[in-house]
């Protein structure tokens, strides 16, 4: 059984040393959709977190019974029963977000973390490690896009959460929103700034040319 | 003890189970939850209707109660404008027009609001002010810049006179297109007199002229030619000379 060092480095080792997205560079595409606003970052990242979480977990209680011909497409199966039930219970409980980010749950399930985590750590570890881990991924995921989401909302739109922080110059304050932060292209930039600031702090991600 | 585990039986084996166990699954859920989503719908529905009738909606209200003790929702006919048996809250206002039994195909000339198809029968709702109606609420839809737009919009009785807008759902860029939903833009339509222009950059004050979203043209295009269509002839023209002759009396 894993000790309690062993389950931090999981959860908290994708934050900033191994983050999916700074680091192996999965999940961009999702990351560019969602995060116009903090509130749908948010609700992506616990959608993505429940999902990478229970699908790595299921994966690895039947990893000694896959067999290898055919893992991937079962890795898939799984992932998708997950995506699809969180989806529902979405629908059920909560609405008016299911309704504004409906198509990007459906999109979990190509979500490169959610494939990436169950290959390359679901299929060699047990049940519990592997839900830690996925835990661990979907919060590197989310660290990255709240960080992307607050730039753009509070840029963009001069708001956080819907609630007016910067008054914009057409509600008779003095901020021109940036309109490029509201586009999905800005979210290049923002995580390519976020890349190189966690490189020039941890020097040990930098690849060799 | 997976020495065998990639036998082709054990491969089936596996992949079989796994999809039963999966799709046992999933359609429980989808089952188990479908009434809780569908009152959802219905409350979305009523709540995008309760909000275009300007009907202030206070959070953990009853929205349903509220709905029904201020709105009446009838059918009318598009075509000769006048109401017909049908129940109102059997319609699905995004997927009603595919049915190939109850829509027509709209050509391209009269198609102004680019949405293909439109149901031959259309709710509409009647919010009441003291019992009397006050106000007549249209769903109405159009393509805007990346898709098509669904709102509601309120008219007085006097059927030109437009009180509120409210496009609940469409896919426009947020923060630039997305601000049909801006409370500031929604506020400029209280009081225009239909048929209204949209005109981009426009600071009158004219009855009938109205400025466009900036950074929004096609957008705003698209709210023009949605109103256009359906509060002309091929809309809810019909339906809106019934109530001038006295529809509603």
């Amino acid at each position: 059984m894993a000790d309690s060092k062993e389950i931090k480095q999981a959860l908290l080792g994708p934050v900033f040393a191994n983050n999916p997205i700074a680091l192996q560079v999965l999940g961009v595409c999702s990351a560019l959709a969602v995060t116009s606003s903090l509130k749908n970052a948010l609700i992506m990242t616990m959608a993505v977190m429940v999902v990478t979480a229970f699908s790595s977990m299921f994966i690895s209680m039947l990893r000694n019974h896959i067999p290898s011909s055919v893992r991937i497409i079962v890795q898939m199966t799984i992932i998708a029963s997950v995506v699809i039930i969180v989806d529902q219970v979405l629908q059920a409980y909560s609405y008016a977000t299911a309704k504004e980010l409906s198509v990007f749950v459906g999109l979990i399930i190509t979500n490169c973390i959610v494939m990436g985590r169950a290959e390359a750590y679901a299929m060699k570890t047990g049940p519990m490690m592997s839900f830690v881990d996925g835990l661990g991924n979907g919060l590197g995921y989310g660290v990255v896009l709240l960080t992307v989401g607050f730039i753009r909302e509070l840029f963009g739109k001069g708001t956080l959460f819907d609630v007016s922080i910067i008054p914009l110059v057409a509600d008779g304050g003095w901020y021109h929103p940036m309109g490029l932060l509201i586009l999905p292209p800005s979210s290049f930039f923002i995580i390519g700034l976020f890349i190189w600031v966690l490189r020039t702090y941890k020097k040990d991600q930098v690849e060799k040319a | 003890m997976s020495s065998n585990k990639e036998s082709i039986g054990k491969t089936l084996g596996v992949v079989v189970g796994l999809c039963l166990v999966c799709a046992i699954l999933v359609s429980t859920a989808a089952v188990q939850l479908r009434p809780l989503q569908a009152i959802n719908k219905a409350i979305d529905v009523q709540t995008n209707i309760l909000a275009a009738a300007g009907i202030e909606v206070k959070d953990g209200a009853d929205i349903s109660a509220l709905f029904s003790e201020n709105v009446e929702a009838k059918v009318v006919n598009m075509k000769t404008g006048k109401f017909v048996d049908t129940d109102p809250n059997s319609f699905d206002f995004e997927k009603s027009k595919f049915d190939q039994k109850i829509s027509i195909k709209l050509d391209k000339q009269t198609d102004i609001a680019g949405i293909q198809r439109m149901t031959k029968e259309s709710p509409v709702y009647f919010a009441k002010e003291n019992g009397k109606i006050s106000t007549i609420i249209l769903p109405v839809q159009g393509y805007g810049l990346w898709g098509v737009m669904f709102g509601f919009i309120a008219l007085d009785v006097d059927t030109t006179t437009v009180k509120n807008i409210n496009f609940y759902k469409h896919s426009e860029t947020p923060g630039l297109g997305g601000e049909i939903q801006n409370p500031k833009w929604v506020a400029t339509w209280a009081g225009k007199q239909l048929p209204v222009d949209i005109i981009k950059g426009y600071t009158g004050n004219e009855i009938n002229k109205l400025d466009g979203l900036s950074g929004a043209t096609l957008t705003s295009i698209g709210v023009d030619n949605t109103f256009k269509f359906w509060t002309g002839e091929n809309g809810f023209g019909p339906f809106l000379a019934e109530v001038r002759k006295g529809a509603l009396n």
